[in-house]
This record gives structure tokens, C-alpha cells and sequence, in this order.
């Protein structure tokens, strides 16, 4: 091993930085739209920032500014934020298996967006156990820094921005779904998981695409577990010659 | 900000944060009653374990359609997916697929666009 692969080693939340800087190429442009709207929607920047410091949940984060802008009923914005995430409840299971004892852990599920709950299914269980602590503070911290970072930017200059490199904010979102489909493509290992998958990324797209955004990610995963039993099922009846 | 709309605000940062931490708790829980040599994913719920990979896929599905759905915007998508694919069958890594695919995707855009 290199001298500089173990320097890296001893410092995790350093290699957990850097893995998670293809976030920022998808949450600061967002973010700036965030801030750019909550602005027009008569919040200060004070307000956003707290907003997006607070709650950190890019969707419901519109929905709340949009719907209270709208003069809709508190509890209903209330409401209607916390069912739009409520799909974050099954994420912390799913890493639970590769966390540690530290009672910083659940401090640090604050930080459990989609993107970071996407990079740690797929690092944390690669890495030695006294790591993943590290790793997680340094990728969860630098993609919510990210987050408010670019909601402060959008609240402060985001017009002047959007106008001056319009292509900017267009191109970097990218990285999301570039980065997802490295987390996501080496899960393809045989017929089954490669059928409940392609029917999850497939379905949630076609959701996107008729507006059902919201609705999108919890449906296509339902969609997917389903094509995943029913494979299985198809498969038990012909011999097991998927397995 | 009213009083009211700070407290939504509180409402819905503690109720987020409540449905990202407690299932860890309940996880937690569950993996306590293990004993020492048993292996921590035999305590997840099958669906459970199931549902993470999906969940990254169903999030991939909605992060591939572009902001605006024109012929243009789909290409670039096409390209880049074909892009980031490309370099991580060849390297395995994390950061140069996504660096390939977002600079295929910016000259789609640049040139075309």
C-alpha cells in the first residue's frame, strides 16, 4: 500500500468528502433554485437558509415554500412535507447492519437525503468497521454544508446567476444520475435483480415524466419489490433455473 | 416569518428528522436481540433489504429526466448514461464515470443545444 493510500485511511471523513463531491454537481444548482424561489415567494434569506438547514429535504423544501406562498393551511403544508418524505423511514435500516456502536449515529441520520442514503448502501459495506463513522460525517456534512451553502447563494444572487451561466445550471445536475447509476449497476447480477431493477429506474421515469414526481420513487421501488417476487415466483414453478 | 409558519417549519424538520432516525433505533433493536455471531443482515426484514437497492433505482429513474423534455435533452441524457456506463465498466470507480458523464452530457448540450 502507497504512503498516500494510507494517509487517506487514517482520516475516513477525508475519503468521505471527496466521495461525495459528484453531489454537489446535483444539490447546489438545486439549491440555488431553492433560495431563488423561497426569495419570490416572500421568505428573507434568513428564512430559507434556516429552511434548508432545518428540514433538508429538497422536494418537500418547495412544497412547503410553494404551498404556504399559495395561502394553503399550515397543517396541510405540514402534513403534506412529512408524507413526501416519508420514504426516507425504510433508508437507515438498510445501513443499520453496517453501523457501529457510537451514539453519533442517530444525529447524523439528519443528514440521510436519497443521494447520501444511495453513496453509503454502496460504500459502507466495503469499508472496515472503525471507518464508516468518519466516512459518513465527512460525506453527509459536506453535501448538507452544499445544501445550505447553495440556498444562501440562491437567496443572495440567484437571479444574477441563472441569467450569467444559464448552461451551468443545466449541465452539473447530471451528476446525480450519473453518480446514481454507478451506485445502481453493479446490482445487476443475474436475470432477477436485473428485472426488478430496470423496472424501478423505468417506472419511476415514466412517473417523472407525467408529473408524478412525489409520488415516483416509493411506486417504482413497490413496482420493482413486486417484479422481484414475481420472478422469483415464475422461476420456483419452471425449477429454479433463474436463481 | 408568523409565529404559525415558524412552527410549521419546526414541524416538518422535527418530523423529518423523527422518520429518518427512529427506524435506526428500531433497527437497532432488532439487532440487539441477535446473538454476538450471527451475521447483522439476518435481523433486516427480507422486503427490507430489497427495498434499499430499489429505492437508489426508482431515485435513478427520476433524476434521468432532464428539466426540459426535448429531443436535445434526451440525447445529452442518452449519451451520458452511455458515457458514465462506459468508463465504469472500465475503471470500476466512482468519481471519473460521473466526470465522463457530465462532460458527454455538456457538449451534447453546448453543441447542440
Amino acid at each position: 500500500m502507497s504512503l498516500q493510500a494510507t494517509h487517506a485511511l487514517s482520516r475516513p471523513w477525508l475519503i468521505g468528502l471527496r466521495e461525495a463531491v459528484p453531489l454537489l454537481g446535483g444539490y447546489v444548482p438545486v439549491a440555488i433554485s431553492f433560495g431563488l424561489i423561497a426569495i419570490q415567494a416572500g421568505f428573507s434569506t434568513w428564512e430559507a437558509v434556516i429552511i434548508s438547514t432545518l428540514v433538508y429535504a429538497g422536494a418537500s423544501q418547495f412544497l412547503f415554500v410553494g404551498m404556504v406562498a399559495a395561502g394553503a393551511p399550515l397543517w396541510l403544508v405540514v402534513a403534506m412535507t412529512l408524507l413526501i418524505n416519508a420514504r426516507h423511514v425504510v433508508y437507515a435500516p438498510n445501513l443499520a447492519p453496517w453501523l457501529t456502536t457510537s451514539r453519533w449515529w442517530p444525529w447524523l441520520m439528519h443528514g440521510l437525503t436519497d443521494q447520501v442514503f444511495a453513496l453509503a448502501h454502496t460504500r459502507l459495506p466495503q469499508m472496515p468497521a472503525s471507518q464508516r463513522l468518519g466516512w459518513f460525517t465527512g460525506a453527509a456534512l459536506l453535501a448538507w454544508a452544499s445544501w445550505i451553502g447553495g440556498t444562501a447563494l440562491g437567496a443572495v444572487a440567484g437571479e444574477e446567476l441563472t441569467t450569467r451561466w444559464p448552461l451551468l445550471g443545466e449541465v452539473m445536475p447530471f451528476a446525480l444520475p450519473a453518480l446514481f447509476l454507478v451506485l445502481v449497476a453493479p446490482r445487476f447480477t443475474n436475470r432477477r435483480w436485473s428485472l426488478a431493477l430496470g423496472s424501478a429506474i423505468a417506472i419511476a421515469a415514466l412517473l417523472t415524466v407525467t408529473g408524478l414526481t412525489n409520488a415516483a420513487i416509493p411506486l417504482a421501488a413497490a413496482c420493482g419489490a413486486l417484479c422481484f417476487y414475481l420472478v422469483k415466483f415464475g422461476s420456483t414453478t419452471r425449477g429454479n433455473r433463474d436463481e | 416569518m408568523s409565529s404559525a409558519l415558524w412552527l410549521a417549519v419546526l414541524a416538518s424538520a422535527a418530523g423529518t428528522l423523527l422518520m429518518r432516525l427512529l427506524p435506526l433505533l428500531w433497527m437497532r433493536r432488532r439487532l440487539e436481540r441477535l446473538d454476538d455471531g450471527d451475521d447483522g443482515l439476518e435481523a433486516m426484514p427480507q422486503w427490507l433489504g430489497i427495498l434499499g437497492p430499489l429505492m437508489i433505482a426508482a431515485v435513478l429513474g427520476v433524476s434521468l429526466v432532464p428539466k426540459t423534455t426535448d429531443a436535445i435533452s434526451w440525447l445529452a441524457t442518452a449519451i451520458g448514461v452511455a458515457a458514465t456506463l462506459a468508463v465504469w465498466w472500465r475503471l470500476r470507480s466512482l468519481g471519473w464515470p460521473v466526470a465522463a458523464g457530465v462532460a458527454a452530457y455538456g457538449v451534447v448540450v453546448m453543441v447542440l443545444g
